[in-house]
């Protein structure tokens, strides 16, 4: 049985834990609004942009363009795009999409395929640089201080478009987490590049027959670079969102953790005390009986 | 007039969301108008302002430095990752408490489209 001084020791150490995570939640939920507030102001801007990129693709089902699929090759090299935080401490998000990246690449080396990675975010990196060896292409981290600047989604576009367009890339994969609210995140891969259309082929009637100026292939060769560095930059956005809300709610786990660890501890400490005086007691009295 | 609905989007925000009788924009191929009833067209944009009119008035101009724009089903989409409102801009200066920051990404702005056409 601990000595009560253990026990008050115990208590004091758990309570100063409490405070620490108690702060966390308060930054992570200050952080969170800002982040979320950010990741919502890009979201139209990323749709439309997707939706008319989605639809010109439709419309181009048939010819090859520069950022279609090159149907001549068999073996792949994949490259996978991992965003994940720069800190641990946010309860399963690093955790997950280390386990959803390394399932991915596991799936396509075993379908005869080739990985290649670029990591943003420490985490991630970390525990996979010894799975994925000398495939690390890149590595960013420390983004989000104090913003995350459209520069970096923008330099890692021009990145993957340079190795797609020189063949040594034939798929580009970006794993991210979406954010759908402060407690629910899920882990996502979205496929950059190629580009091919949808199976939505019940829907064709909708299709629009686009008038283009200056020439179909122009706009396609414009606006696809410009659609890449977007969807890279809100998935940075919602993946800092992602994070911070889940920092929060595993914070707030924490200290609510903390708090019935403190009630029990000192329920324990109470009785023990009480038991302590209560024996002294006995020993007294029976001392005294005996004489 | 009858009107069609114009959304101007750029990564920081929705900028304008409006119907409108009329919007001139500066095409890559050359400055062109858009009306109801317009066929789907989409083209990009070069550096120049957007000229929006409701009831025959121009009600706002923007300053973009590029883009896409897209128009199907009496929605123009323009998509722009720079735009200023030049109304705000020049309503700032005259009532001089000038917000510097504005000022000094219109002159930004203006040299880049200077540059651009000198260029081209």
């Amino acid at each position: 049985m601990p000595s009560l001084k253990d026990l008050r020791n115990r208590i004091s150490s758990v309570r100063s834990t409490k405070k620490i995570t108690s702060a966390m939640k308060m930054v992570a939920a200050a952080k969170l609004k800002r982040a979320q507030d950010n990741a919502e102001k890009t979201r139209p801007y990323a749709r439309k942009m997707s939706e008319i990129v989605n639809s010109l693709v439709e419309n181009n089902k048939s010819k090859e363009f520069k950022f279609s699929e090159k149907k001549t090759k068999i073996s792949r090299n994949i490259l996978l795009i991992v965003c994940s935080a720069d800190r641990g401490l946010c309860g399963g998000f690093n955790g997950s999409i280390i386990k959803f990246s390394k399932k991915l690449s596991e799936k396509i080396i075993n379908d005869g395929g080739q990985v290649s990675y670029i990591f943003v975010g420490k985490k991630a990196y970390q525990s996979l640089q010894r799975f994925c060896g000398e495939s690390v292409l890149d590595f960013f981290s420390d983004i989000a201080n104090p913003s995350i600047k459209f520069e970096l989604a923008s330099s890692i576009r021009d990145k993957i478009l340079e190795l797609f367009l020189n063949d040594s890339m034939d798929e580009c994969h970006l794993i991210y987490t979406e954010f759908k609210s402060a407690i629910s995140q899920t882990v996502q891969s979205l496929k950059l590049l190629p580009l091919n259309a949808l199976d939505t082929s019940d829907n064709n009637n909708s299709s629009k027959s686009y008038d283009f100026e200056p020439s179909e292939e122009e706009i396609l060769n414009e606006i696809i670079p410009k659609n890449i560095a977007i969807q890279i930059h809100t998935a940075l956005l919602e993946n800092l969102a992602s994070e911070q809300g889940s920092r929060m709610t595993a914070m707030d786990n924490a200290t609510r953790n903390a708090n019935d660890m403190i009630d029990n501890l000192t329920l324990f400490y109470n009785r023990s005390r009480q038991a302590l005086i209560t024996k002294e007691l006995i020993e007294i009295i029976s001392g005294a009986e005996a004489v | 007039m009858k009107q069609f609905k114009l959304e101007i989007i750029s990564p920081n925000a929705i900028v304008f969301e409006k119907e409108i009788d009329l919007v001139i924009l500066p095409g890559s191929e050359g400055d062109f108008g858009i009306l109801k009833d317009h066929m789907p067209f989409l083209t990009s944009l070069r550096v120049g302002i957007v000229y929006i009119y409701l009831e025959k008035k121009i009600i706002e101009t923007f300053l973009v430095t590029g883009g896409i724009v897209e128009v199907s089903q009496n929605r123009c989409s323009l998509l722009t990752e720079e735009v200023i409102n030049t109304n705000s801009v020049s309503s700032k200066s005259k009532t001089e408490e000038s917000s510097n920051k504005d000022e000094i990404n219109l002159k930004r702005l203006k040299e880049k489209a200077l540059e651009k056409l000198y260029y081209t």
